[in-house]
């Protein structure tokens, strides 16, 4: 039985892997003739290395940080339109320990089409330019019959206000982002929306590929509006101090494609800030900051009402970004360190029984939490040779106060072992999880990157073995990840 | 609806108008822009305030002769001079500058100090590199750097000052200059570098960096 399905499942790769190849071919063929190129490069005229470090789009090199943030605005007004694909194949270590491996590892093995983004960049005025994207999702619901439906919706908007006064002694740019995910205003690559950036496909297959392990992040998440201010003093200083508030209303294209049940609901304006020490030197650059934000959502947020019903999110980070570029050679190092605590509602907390029961199922398990405290620790190393060849070595470590009010495996009032979500389910109530990352990939053109990730772990879900109770090992796990990422 | 045309007609009223603010702009296919504005605001990313540059990706331009200059930007704007750096970086700020904005911004970089380089490697290497400028390489008839550059590298004309530049940008160059004809403006240094070994460029482009504090 289980060499059959081995066996199946090499005959499913084969093909599936000849897919990817020749959709990574296609790609690339579109790409050489393609006339239209980034919004961005089209502005400037230049080429994707000026701005990205080693051209591994997103990070930043130290002139795409000014780029970015003098507001979009150097160069000359262009077609503002680019867009991106990801391609992607994804196979899970062990599938065969799963009650529901259909349910558990969609398109396990499969080479797909994982995401679009249409892309709207570039310099409206002298002073004001924008970043907005908006992302087509193939795998976003699924039906009944297990047929899947693609879905829209507002991905990252950045639109800017900025001025530089400058002079041969001094420099001061100063503006305003009007943005809907905090930090995404952030120039460098460790703040916490830019850290992880290879695009996650939807399919459950994918649960455990690196872009879904942890990573810091702010609790309100995305697709919220804010406004923030900010100010980067001799490309040494950089402050910014924000608001956000619930995208509705005016704000509400900030959501667009939302459902209103997933769509965070905030309680008036809450800060974020962020403050950077930035150090340049030959080719190396070193950014230490600090940021962080305080939210307070509501936990339905259909229902604003009743102030009862508010959880609030205190996250406090520390992260480094160092880098050294010196053609034919990008290095670059990154660490990045969350503290997330989270008050439960107290309307939650009115009624604090555990969802699940001792082994017996005759009593409830100890009371849920009316806090959670959570540290996430992201270390990366990557290293690009020729704008063409890269590598990158990463590290992650989530640890977490246990909470029975987070498991979602456990035993139910007959006693019965019972979860809740699949191969990812938590017999602990603990979030601990920790493991590694190995990526290589090419860019054999500027606007693509083919890459393969390795993601091992060594703890999920609070435990190294049988985390969901029902014998699943972290190392179960271990993912490989293919991707084509066409950008132009 | 309603609340995204009235943003929609606000946005298009603010492109329309263009705010256009020449005196800090970052447009490099406005004419209006001055040359120090455009040094400032966007030349400043790369090459430095005062066109001393942190990072040797990118050369030093302060004390940079005018003509040199001018002509480097033009074969940028013609695609004249086509090494991977030169297109990569400068064939898309340089397609809309005005002869007058390039002019502007050549004076602004030969009117700046130089700033002294650290000075880096061995002293006998640096030595060495030292014989290379003052009196070429003569078993393989390589000419002095400072018969054409000047007897302190400070340049004449379309020859450029090379005291105080980078290394590891000297040496690119040079490299281009012997492997390619990215630069065909600058042919004459095909024949000059033609012979130098990788050790001779190290040593020549570590003495030119450390200039005049050698």
């Amino acid at each position: 039985m289980h060499t059959s399905m081995v066996r199946s499942n090499q005959a499913i790769a084969k093909p599936s892997l000849a897919i990817f190849a020749i959709l990574t071919l296609v790609l690339s063929l579109l790409a050489n003739k393609a006339e239209a190129i980034p919004a961005f490069n089209r502005q400037t005229g230049q080429n994707c290395v000026a701005c990205h470090a080693g051209g591994q789009f997103p990070e930043l090199t130290p002139y795409g940080r000014l780029f970015k943030l003098t507001g979009y605005t150097i160069g000359e007004r262009a077609l503002p339109i680019s867009a991106m694909a990801v391609a992607s194949y994804s196979k899970v270590a062990n599938t065969a320990k799963s009650d529901d491996p259909a349910g558990d590892f969609q398109k396990n093995n499969r080479a797909i089409l994982a995401t679009a983004s249409l892309l709207l960049g570039g310099k409206l005025t002298d002073n004001i330019g924008a970043f907005a994207q908006v992302t087509y999702d193939p795998y976003a619901t699924q039906d009944a019959n297990g047929n899947f439906h693609g879905h829209s919706n507002a991905d990252n908007i950045d639109i800017r206000y900025a001025d530089r006064f400058i002079t041969d002694k001094r420099d001061l740019i100063v503006g305003l982002s009007a943005n809907n995910n905090p930090s995404v205003s952030d120039p460098w690559n460790t703040a916490a929306a830019w850290m992880q950036y290879v695009p996650v496909p939807s399919p459950t297959s994918s649960r455990f590929i690196d872009g879904n392990a942890p990573y810091p992040g702010y609790g309100a998440g995305g697709n919220i509006a804010g406004l923030s201010a900010y100010a980067y003093w001799n490309q040494t200083i950089y402050v910014e101090l924000g608001g956000y508030g619930s995208s509705r209303g005016l704000t509400r294209f900030m959501s667009a494609g939302i459902a209103a049940a997933d769509n965070t609901r905030l309680q008036g304006i809450n800060p974020y800030w962020r403050l950077a020490y930035n150090r340049e030197w030959g080719a190396h650059s070193l950014m230490v900051g600090t940021s962080g934000m305080v939210a307070r959502a509501y936990d339905d947020p259909l229902d604003t009402t009743d102030s009862g019903t508010i959880h609030k999110f205190t996250d406090l980070g520390v992260d480094a970004q160092y880098q050294y570029l010196l053609d034919p050679h990008a290095v670059t190092a990154q660490f990045a360190y969350m503290r997330n605590h989270v008050r439960y509602s107290s309307a939650s907390l009115a009624d604090p029984a555990a969802p699940f029961f001792d082994s017996t199922g005759s009593a409830t398990l100890a009371n849920i939490n009316a806090t959670d405290t959570n540290h996430v620790l992201r270390a990366k190393v990557s290293y690009v040779y020729q704008a063409k060849y890269g590598g990158a070595l990463g590290f992650f470590n989530l640890t977490g106060t246990t909470n029975t009010a987070n498991q979602t495996a456990g035993y139910d009032a007959t006693g019965t072992l019972t979860k809740t979500d699949g191969a990812a389910s938590n017999l602990s109530g603990n979030p601990a999880t920790r493991g590694v990352t190995l990526e290589a990939f090419w860019m054999p053109i500027q606007y693509l990157r083919i890459g393969v990730q390795y993601t091992a772990y060594s703890r999920f879900n609070g435990a190294s073995t049988n985390y969901d109770g029902f014998g699943r090992n972290a190392r179960d796990n271990n993912t490989l990840f293919l991707y084509t990422w066409l950008a132009y | 609806m309603k609340s995204a045309t009235l943003a929609l007609a606000a946005m298009a009223a603010i492109v329309s108008v263009g705010c256009a603010n020449p005196e800090r702009s970052r447009d490099v296919a406005n004419p209006a822009v001055p040359a120090t504005t455009m040094a400032l605001q966007v030349c400043s990313n790369c090459h430095g305030m005062t066109g001393n540059s942190v990072s040797p990706n990118f050369p030093n331009l302060a004390g940079q002769t005018e003509a040199y200059f001018v002509a480097q930007l033009n074969g940028f704007r013609s695609h004249g001079r086509r090494d991977p750096a030169g297109y990569e970086y400068m064939w898309g700020l340089s397609r809309s500058l005005t002869d007058e904005q390039i002019k502007g911004l050549a004076a602004y970089y030969a009117a700046q100090s130089p700033v002294a380089q650290a000075i880096e490697g061995d002293r006998g290497r640096l030595e060495a590199g030292k014989v290379i400028f003052v009196s070429g390489v003569a078993d393989k008839g390589v000419p002095a750097c400072s018969t054409c550059h000047g007897p302190e590298g400070k340049g004449n004309a379309t020859f450029p000052r090379v005291a105080g530049q980078h290394a590891d940008y000297l040496i690119k160059q040079l490299l281009v200059f012997q492997r390619t004809d990215e630069r065909p403006e600058g042919s004459i240094m095909k024949t000059v570098a033609h012979d130098l070994t990788p050790q001779n460029m190290q040593d020549v482009a570590g003495y030119l960096q450390a200039m005049p504090g050698l």
